[in-house]
């Protein structure tokens, strides 16, 4: 079943358009939403969640369009942007006194156990709180009134390695239990190693690749040879580099001919990006092919 | 629509916000110009009130819980306007000291009765109508609506003032420090005007916030 289903959504802004952006995200997984600086990733998610008023397009949570049926969809949904930074001179307690009133299934069982789990402190402020305990903050207050869906928009990205890591490992246990799907956006591409299911890639407001982790590392291949053997290889290079040794270029696996040569490996998540993001860079344009 | 008047008293509503009330005791001051005690709202609160509420990014905390959008606008108009109805509950407190207690006239301007807290509900009613409509154009700029408001406000009282200094009509059916059927009908008008200001105030705010990106 889909628990989140984006199709056509479009979102015009004087300098930058979000177009005609789709994929679906299964129940029980984690997506992983990944683009450069500007790609497009929390317009996305904005217009998901209706913080930014859509151009067009739909968004479908549960199985039920979003816009007739929002109030009802967010009890279900946890939603973070960055790290959280709401009211940064109150005491956690005093903000989740005003949260738990907008869930009536609000588990207060379950916010304490969080909190204990995550040593926090009610009566912390939250600007005393280490960017990692924020998260993990916002964390416990979209558990505590059992949300379903995870939208997180770069919530890893001001954690220290170690608080990154953590936080994976609590993505993949919130998964185990079946009952929960999530969807984070981040420019760390190893983060997504270590625990996404299914990747989509956003580039300049497009959609470039919505699949599984496995197979959007299978479809590519970085590939390195000489300068010769490039003339031979224009189709289905996404990028390359020219080297003093030949060249490096990521290419679709399906267009790399048999029997050339060519030392062939598996990309790496980052690499994928990488090649994507210079394709037609004029700085690279002499050393395209 | 309850959790957000919570969220608004217990986040947002800084409790000097009540002190600024108080200095609607102002009015006791003899021979005074009573609207600027009523103004201190317009100076003080409502700047604050939102710059805070901006400070706190308290829409875009709002905006990710389960409420209308409309309701987050009607909560913000809700509470503007108990913080005005308690400047002027306090105002009034003092209008019936001055009437029954030091019942001496205000030589110069208006005087200090029930027709003056009916005129302030009007002020009031305009103040919101022009300052919350221009934030929720945008949600976050709050410096041109509440100046181009409080100038609404102030060319009101002006024009009430004036009105006593020069016009015989209007210092008869007005001013006096003798309850008067005018006054009482002023005071009941003035909170009509008020409630209706407010209601299209919100209207407007709130088909305007529908359309902001946050």
């Amino acid at each position: 079943m889909n628990i989140l289903e984006v199709e056509s959504l479009r979102k015009i802004y004087p300098a930058f358009t979000l177009k005609d952006v789709s994929f679906t995200l299964e129940h029980g997984y984690i997506m992983g939403f990944i683009g450069s600086n500007g790609a497009g990733k929390t317009t996305t998610l904005k217009s998901i969640m209706g913080l930014a008023v859509k151009d067009g397009g739909t968004v479908r949570v549960f199985g039920e369009d979003f816009k007739e049926n929002e109030l009802k969809i967010k009890q279900k949904i946890g939603f973070l942007m960055g790290e959280t930074d709401c009211f940064p001179k109150h005491r956690l307690g005093q903000i989740t006194d005003v949260v738990r009133r907008f869930y009536p299934g609000w588990n207060a069982k379950a916010y304490q156990a969080y909190l204990k789990r995550f040593e926090l402190d009610e009566n912390k402020r939250v600007d005393e709180l280490s960017s990692g305990m924020r998260v993990k903050y916002s964390l416990t207050l979209a558990l505590s009134h059992n949300a379903e869906l995870l939208i997180l928009d770069e919530p890893t990205s001001g954690l220290d390695p170690v608080a990154r890591d953590d936080l994976l490992e609590l993505f993949q246990e919130l998964i185990e239990g079946g009952d929960m799907s999530i969807l984070f956006s981040t420019h760390i591409t190893s983060d997504l190693e270590k625990c996404a299911d299914f990747i989509t890639y956003i580039k300049n407001g497009a959609i470039l690749e919505s699949c599984s982790e496995a197979d959007l590392i299978a479809k590519y291949r970085v590939v390195k040879g000489t300068r010769e053997q490039l003339d031979a290889l224009r189709a289905g290079v996404v990028s390359c580099r020219l080297n003093a040794f030949g060249f490096q270029a990521m290419m679709e696996t399906a267009k790399i001919p048999g029997g050339a040569g060519l030392m062939v490996e598996a990309p790496t998540l980052e690499d994928i990006m990488v090649y994507h993001e210079r394709k037609g860079d004029e700085t690279h344009e002499s050393a395209a092919v | 629509m309850k959790a957000l008047l919570y969220k608004e008293l217990k986040l947002v509503v800084n409790p000097l916000f009540y002190a600024v009330a108080l200095l609607s005791a102002l009015i006791l001051i003899p021979q005074w110009l009573y609207f600027i005690a009523l103004l201190y709202f317009c100076f003080m609160s409502a700047p604050n009130l939102f710059t805070l509420s901006k400070s706190y990014k308290e829409v875009y905390f709002s905006a990710t819980m389960p409420v209308p959008r409309r309701d987050m606008v009607k909560a913000r108009v809700l509470t503007v306007c108990a913080l005005e109805v308690l400047q002027i509950l306090v105002a009034a407190v003092c209008v019936a000291l001055k009437l029954t207690v030091m019942p001496t006239p205000n030589y110069i301007f208006m005087d200090g009765n029930l027709a003056f807290l009916g005129l302030a509900f009007v002020m009031f009613g305009l103040f919101n109508l022009v300052m919350l409509p221009m934030f929720y154009k945008t949600a976050y700029k709050i410096g041109v609506p509440v100046i181009l408001a409080t100038a609404v406000a102030l060319v009101f009282a002006a024009a009430v003032e004036l009105g006593i200094v020069y016009d015989v009509w209007f210092t008869r059916i007005f001013d006096g420090m003798q309850t008067t059927g005018a006054h009482i009908a002023t005071l009941l008008a003035g909170a009509a005007v008020f409630a209706g200001l407010n209601i299209a105030a919100y209207r407007l705010s709130a088909a305007r916030f529908e359309k902001v990106d946050l």
